[in-house]
């Protein structure tokens, strides 16, 4: 196949793209033949909401496989150029990329269900039959069609994800524009408030007549209506925040006459803004709801271990795929700052004080998301 | 190896040898360019004048060859020798601006005084002066991607400038250009180098760019095709030396009438 043959050329940091996609998609597939397995167990029972309960699971990978397809051209200009000249336009170049994906999360996907018809075959403890669905017969068709489901996810994220226009060499990208519309501030401002207001009006002194209707999953315990929306606005215009607080921390670092150092981290950190945001709020706002929970849930139990490490991995990943696209589409300017002589201590000194404004900056979204989770949960 | 160099030039080569990608660049270059001179290098595309530039300007190491920089060797520097020889001595201009886009276009030109550790004011004043003499004044807090190719690449000229080098090195600076913003963005280069009394080293396919330069060199293929030409400078027979003892590489020996 020709994706496939296209993997030969491929160095390890595309081969560490391609395993953990496959440990994602694995992850969530498990999810997914865990529910089935209980499902053969015992068919009438809560089936739905187990399958649903898979979605966040599925979320996950498809985040991941979203930001990692989205770096592939910028870090292969050379292979693009090639596939161009040869007459791949860019829907071709985008499907080459989605199909990609899509193989390694099937590959994930396979080992999931080789080692599920493994445990089927009597290895299984006591502890793990109820999983697997020991005892019952398997209809054939059921796990296909539940593991078609990680590679489809996977590759139609990575297809949405993949800019159509930098996809084809010689387009220098327009640098993102620094400035943000009053409205894109305004409304994350407002539903923070707004937010806050409800949230703080669900915890009011005499607020336990209203009851807490809401039972959370995980032994979480149960919250009140109010509070939980008003947290769900706070966090999510939080998130929204995260990127005109990122150019806001660049200009506030910028101020009062800056060194080299800080100009080039201050100003890289206001022009990369929106790319870095939104990974970045996903993992914090991951994170905060992480903390929170550990800190007033019971000791969670093995599947939910796997689900946070499976959404924690893939945000960080995110993140990471993220952080090394700005990099390498800012080779060029890398190499010019070197030309003029930029020693690579300035230049690493740069990113060291702009990963600690942007961690500044996150601390107070991620801050304000985790307390008010934590109010909720108290 | 010979002794040093005539410490009368500033930068003084010999023998140099030179691959890129696989193919020979550079056969065995000899030049030598005297303090306060414009010279030209221009040849046909892949003829090696941006490798030649490069090994002069202490960016690329080169395979074989000695290169002099006032008297003191640039072939043996280590890397972070060579960058503080850029930092401090050299200026750049390439055939594309490579202006830093976030940073506005008083911040590019500044950042090489910054770099080199000279103070905030300091460095934004003479970027602002340069700013003005290229007539770009208007753009100083506009970004590159706001403004058009001949004005980034004027912006270019001035960071170049700015530190005032000892040696400019400028390959093809008008290449991305309309000829008479070419014509002018060298002619601004000539001068300024004129009236700094700096040194400069001109790349350029144009077979003539030149009546701005004090000499051309030809290099066809990686070789100096032919003695060099004097244009308008001033002059003083002098022969450059490189060719003794170095027929081994099939060096050229550059004849300048000067």
């Amino acid at each position: 196949m020709f994706p496939l043959r296209l993997v030969r050329g491929y160095r390890a940091l595309d081969l560490v793209r391609w395993l953990l996609t496959a440990a994602a998609a694995a992850t969530a597939a498990a999810f997914l033949l865990r529910s089935l397995g209980r499902a053969l167990g015992e068919p009438s029972a809560t089936s739905v909401p187990r399958l649903l309960w898979c979605l966040p699971a599925l979320a996950a990978v498809g985040w991941l496989s979203a930001a990692a397809a989205r770096a592939v051209p910028v870090q292969h200009p050379e292979r693009i150029a090639g596939l161009a000249a040869a007459g791949y336009g860019p829907v071709r170049i985008r499907l080459l990329i989605a199909v990609e994906t899509a193989l390694a999360a099937a590959l994930g996907s396979v080992l999931a269900l080789l080692l599920f018809l493994v445990l089927r075959n009597d290895i299984a403890g006591p502890g793990l039959a109820a999983d697997v669905g020991l005892g019952s017969s398997l209809p054939a068709a059921a796990p296909v069609t539940l593991l078609v489901l990680v590679p489809l996810v996977a590759g139609c994220a990575a297809a949405a994800a993949v800019p159509l226009t930098d996809a084809l060499p010689g387009r220098t990208a327009v640098p993102h524009s620094t400035g943000f519309h009053p409205v894109r501030i305004a409304v994350p401002t407002g539903l923070t408030v707004v937010g806050m207001a409800l949230e703080l009006y669900g915890l009011r002194p005499g607020a336990e007549q209203d009851g807490r209707p809401v039972e959370l999953p995980a032994h979480l315990g149960s919250v009140g209506t109010a509070a939980l929306t008003g947290w769900a606005f706070t966090a999510l215009g939080l998130a929204l925040l995260t990127a005109p607080l990122l150019a806001l921390a660049g200009r506030l670092l910028a101020l009062r006459r800056p060194g080299p150092v800080r100009l080039l981290a201050a100003r890289s950190l206001t022009a990369e803004a929106r790319p870095l945001a939104g990974p970045l709020a996903v993992l914090v706002l991951g994170l905060a709801v992480l903390l929170a929970a550990l800190a007033y849930g019971d000791e969670p139990d093995l599947p939910v271990r796997a689900a946070v490490l499976l959404v924690t991995g893939c945000a960080v990943g995110a993140v990471v795929a993220r952080a090394l696209e700005i990099r390498a589409a800012r080779r060029e300017v890398t190499a010019s700052l070197v030309r003029l002589g930029a020693e690579p201590a300035t230049l690493r000194a740069a990113v060291a004080v702009r990963a600690a404004a942007a961690a500044g900056a996150l601390l107070i979204t991620g801050g304000l998301t985790a307390l008010f989770a934590a109010a909720c949960l108290v | 190896m010979s002794a040093a160099p005539p410490d009368n030039d500033v930068l003084w080569a010999r023998g140099i040898v030179k691959s890129q990608h696989g193919t020979p660049a550079l056969r065995g270059v000899s030049l030598a360019v005297r303090e306060g001179e414009v010279l030209a290098v221009t040849g046909p595309r892949g003829s090696g004048k941006s490798t030649l530039l490069g090994c002069l300007s202490a960016q690329l190491p080169v395979d074989e060859g000695e290169i002099w920089f006032h008297s003191s060797p640039v072939h043996t520097l280590g890397r972070l020798g060579r960058e503080k020889l850029r930092r401090e001595r050299f200026g750049w201009v390439g055939s594309e601006p490579h202006l830093v886009p976030e940073l506005t276009a008083r911040e590019n030109t500044a950042l090489p005084l910054l770099l080199a550790g000279t103070g905030h004011r300091a460095a934004y004043t003479a970027a602002s002066e340069w700013l003005e003499r290229l007539d770009v004044a208007d753009c100083a807090a506009r970004r590159p991607a706001e403004l058009t190719q001949a004005q980034r690449q004027r912006i270019a000229v001035a960071r170049a400038l700015a530190p005032l080098p000892r040696v400019v090195f400028a390959d093809d600076p008008g290449a991305p250009l309309h000829r008479e913003e070419r014509e002018q963005v060298l002619r601004i280069l000539a001068s300024a180098a004129r009236s700094h009394n700096l040194t400069m080293l001109l790349a350029t396919h144009d077979p003539e760019p030149a009546g701005q330069a004090d000499r051309t060199l030809t290099l066809i293929d990686g070789r100096i095709a032919g003695p060099a030409s004097s244009t308008a400078g001033p002059a003083a027979g002098t022969t450059i030396a490189g060719a003794t003892g170095s027929t081994a590489t099939g060096s050229t020996a550059v004849t300048a009438a000067r």
